[in-house]
């Protein structure tokens, strides 16, 4: 009976709750295409400002004044046809093997010892064994001399000494720091041609650097070295590209500072 | 219920009626009532369904109409790398309603003088006296001068934005583009050819293209620009096209002037040689009279040998040359030489009848067709055409083209004889390529790529080599017509490129007006002298942005002209020693 007389009452609040679903969902609905506007309107709102932006950069990199740089201030000009590539491969042909020749220039580095023997001071350089390190600087003695204090084989200076007449000594051993001519020696040595004198001592010092495979080549120039002209193989030895290593490993911190 | 019983006295008969009448009132009324009630009833429902209808489907208050995507008030314009050449920005404009100003009126006139000394303070104060209500004092202000005339705080003073036309590319192709009133709309160029496609707001949202590319544009100016000045002449004009498709890559006229203040400058730069001036070109016509020489049949090809004494008597006049040959000549070295007197005999053969025909099949008896409102109408001997105008017109005096027609013709000569009508739109999807129409035969094109590379290789026209590019044309001198007599001192010059001429892809086109003798011309004034450097060094800049490799081996087939020649040159050679 109740459930009778109320079922119209029902029928309404089912029939306004599918309503105010449906209304809910169209509200819904509403707001969210709301803030898709929104999201639009600013996208208008910043092509307008990318428009403002692109047309002051345009107005400013015109291209006539872009040519009045490129003509006027860098005195740029066009490229002319021989300087057209048709591939890697041609832009390759334009680079030059580098010769391997160059390594054999260390060998080049025994003859140092020739620079070296001017001044007896450069033998505590020797220690370090740096072949390449002479790049020829000018040094005082008394940088010699604290080279010295760092190395301790006295042998080399015994006969570098021997070897050279003291006037060329100065020389030499003003630039080339004591350090260079020293490990050429000791390269030199190796080779066990030199033999010239101090051979044994040297021999595992100098090992490291003097290039390995040279040491064949080597071989034939120290004697040459021994026998007189350091001073020319000194000066190659600067021009190595590998040279300047080795300097700076051993050289710098002890001589080559003032030097350089 | 209601019903009347039966009464047991039988009622007075008026009373029985008197019953009756009130239940029809009722009856009246409860019909009124409900009447009453529906209609309402109906109302309500009504607005309740319309408040349905709007949750449902309705916008909501905020909603911004017409805000989904931004059209400019005019449409953009771009190059075909999409390089903007003309926008729309907003700009701020200063005016002022004297009669709304409160402050004083003389401090006014004299702040306002200081922040925009266009005017004096007396004219300020003027404008502010004269009870008139509105005037502008300035348009496409400067933020700075804005800001400045916002912190005078004067309520009679309006600042407002006003779309205004912008070209960020100032002066570069000026007379292409053209510029806009002061009301926005198009006046010159493609401003005004498409003023409705700019204008529409259907339109507008898309920018139109341009068959334009700015960078071979500022490279032609660039160069042309320098060769004006370096030989002080009047005026240049420059065109560079597309052979295939007619597309005019670079169109120049100068003096050129800056779209944004069309009003500052002088009003004759407006005018655009390119299009609307027609000149006389002279010999850059040479090898269309040669072309159809050859295409009816009255040349046989470049060996056959034509009388070319000093001077060519015809028809009471005299024909001369600059390069004599006084001898039988090839006509691979009447293209060399560029010689009047061989070109003369072949036209005479050709005859009147045919050359006009050709002319109005090449397009030259008719204003340019192309999109820009400024074109001029072709000079011809009209009336007097004759068999003497018909010799002289075989080398280029007594007609006048517009130098973008003789582009054109050029474009047809070398696109395998089919005409296209120069267009200034970009070729694309949205604007494709017409059908062209075939005007020279394909073996005539074909052999005219050789003689024409032989003027640049060795001819007149050496100085327009551009190393590697292959580039093939024609010099052209004409003397100008001066209070009605052929000067013998000013010149206009000219020169007819194409490039690559083993495969012709581009024309260039460049006069100057006036040039002046220098030094380094050793005092001549011909085209081989000043134009054709600046082909020379246009060339080289812009043929590497338009994809055309150099190529040092490359070359077309010199073999069919060069054996005419080469004898020639011997001859030369032993007359001179």
């Amino acid at each position: 009976m109740s459930a009778r007389s109320f079922g119209s009452l029902f029928m309404v609040a089912s029939c306004a709750g599918a309503a105010l679903g449906c209304y809910l969902v169209s509200l819904r609905v509403a707001s969210e295409r709301a803030s898709l506007e929104d999201v639009e309107t600013k996208i208008v709102l910043a092509q307008r400002d990318m428009r403002v932006i692109q047309t002051e950069i345009g107005t400013r990199g015109r291209l006539s004044q872009l040519e009045r740089w490129n003509a006027g201030a860098f005195s740029l000009s066009a490229p002319a046809a021989n300087q057209f590539l048709e591939g890697s491969f041609q832009l390759a042909q334009l680079v030059q093997p580098q010769k391997p020749t160059d390594f054999s220039g260390q060998v080049v580095l025994a003859s140092a010892p020739a620079p070296s023997k001017p001044t007896p001071l450069g033998e505590p350089a020797a220690d370090t064994a740096e072949p390449n390190a002479a790049p020829v600087a000018t040094i005082p003695g008394g940088l010699l001399h604290q080279a010295s204090l760092k190395t301790e084989t006295r042998e080399v200076p015994a006969r570098t000494v021997s070897n050279l007449p003291q006037a060329t000594a100065m020389k030499s051993a003003d630039k080339p720091v004591t350090a260079a001519k020293p490990a050429q020696h000791s390269s030199a040595d190796k080779p066990g041609l030199a033999a010239a004198h101090p051979l044994p001592v040297k021999a595992p010092s100098a090992k490291p650097e003097p290039a390995k495979a040279a040491k064949k080549k080597m071989v034939d120039k120290p004697a040459l070295g021994a026998a007189k002209p350091m001073t020319k193989h000194a000066e190659l030895a600067k021009n190595d590209p590998l040279a300047p290593v080795p300097a700076k490993h051993l050289g710098k911190p002890k001589d080559a500072p003032p030097a350089r | 219920m209601n019903a009347p019983q039966p009464a047991l006295v039988a009622p007075r008969p008026e009373r029985l009626r008197l019953v009756g009448q009130r239940r029809q009132m009722l009856a009246v009324m409860h019909q009124r009532l409900m009447f009453g009630m529906l209609v309402y009833a109906g109302l309500v429902a009504l607005i309740a369904l319309r408040i349905l209808y709007l949750a449902a489907f309705g916008d909501h208050a905020g909603r911004k109409e017409g805000l989904t995507a931004f059209v400019p008030d005019r449409g953009d314009v771009f190059d075909r790398d999409g390089q903007p050449l003309a926008t729309t920005i907003d700009a701020w404009t200063i005016s002022i309603h004297p009669t709304k100003v409160i402050g004083d009126k003389l401090a006014l006139a004299q702040k306002l003088a200081q922040i925009m000394p266009e005017r004096t303070a007396e004219q300020y104060f003027a404008m502010l006296r004269s009870g008139r209500p509105f005037f502008f004092l300035r348009r496409r202000a400067a933020p700075d001068v804005v800001a400045a005339v916002n912190a005078l705080g004067e309520p009679g003073l309006a600042l407002e934005r006003e779309p205004d036309r912008l070209y960020p590319q100032t002066s570069l192709g000026a007379h292409v583009i053209g510029f806009t009133d002061i009301d926005g709309k198009g006046a010159a160029g493609v401003e005004r050819a498409f003023q409705t496609y700019l204008a529409d707001p259907r339109t507008r949202g898309k920018p139109l293209v341009l068959s334009i590319s700015s960078r071979v544009q500022q490279a032609l100016e660039a160069e042309l620009g320098d060769a004006m000045q370096h030989f002080s002449a009047i005026g240049a004009a420059g065109v560079v096209m597309d052979v295939h498709t007619g597309e005019v890559l670079a169109m120049t006229s100068m003096p050129t002037f800056n779209p944004n203040a069309p009003g500052q400058g002088d009003p004759a730069s407006h005018f655009n040689r390119a299009t609307l001036g027609v000149f006389e070109l002279g010999s850059t016509f040479k090898p269309f009279t040669l072309a159809m020489s050859m295409d009816s049949g009255v040349v046989s090809g470049p060996g056959q040998m034509y009388n070319c004494p000093d001077v060519l008597p015809a028809y009471g006049h005299l024909v001369h040359d600059t390069h004599p040959f006084g001898r039988q000549c090839s006509v691979a070295e009447i293209m060399m030489e560029s010689s009047n007197i061989g070109m003369a005999q072949m036209a005479d053969k050709l005859g009147k009848a045919r050359q006009e025909a050709w002319l109005r099949k090449m397009g030259f008896l008719d204003r340019v067709e192309t999109e820009l409102k400024e074109r001029g109408r072709p000079l011809t001997p009209g009336s007097r055409w004759g068999p003497f105008e018909t010799m002289t017109i075989g080398f280029g005096q007594g007609i006048a083209v517009a130098p973008l027609q003789l582009a054109m013709g050029y474009a047809t000569l070398f696109d395998d004889g089919i005409y296209h009508p120069p267009t200034i739109l970009k070729v694309n999807p949205d604007h494709p390529l017409t059908q062209g129409r075939r005007v020279f035969s394909s073996d005539t094109s074909y052999r005219m790529r050789s003689l024409l590379r032989l003027v640049v290789m060795k001819g007149t026209g050496k100085k327009a080599d551009a190393p590697g590019y292959r580039v093939g044309g024609k010099t052209g001198t004409a003397q100008k017509l001066i209070n009605g007599h052929y000067s013998q001192t000013i010149n206009i010059t000219s020169f007819a490129g194409v490039f690559p001429m083993d495969d012709p892809r581009y024309v260039i086109v460049v006069m100057l007006d006036e040039p002046h003798a220098t030094k380094e011309t050793y005092g001549f004034t011909t085209a081989g002298w000043n134009v054709a450097p600046v082909v020379s060094r246009t060339v080289s800049r812009i043929a590497p942005m338009l994809g055309v490799a150099p190529d040092m081996r490359r070359e077309p087939n010199m073999s069919e002209v060069l054996p005419f020649v080469q004898e020639a040159h011997k001859k030369q050679e032993s007359s001179k020693d």
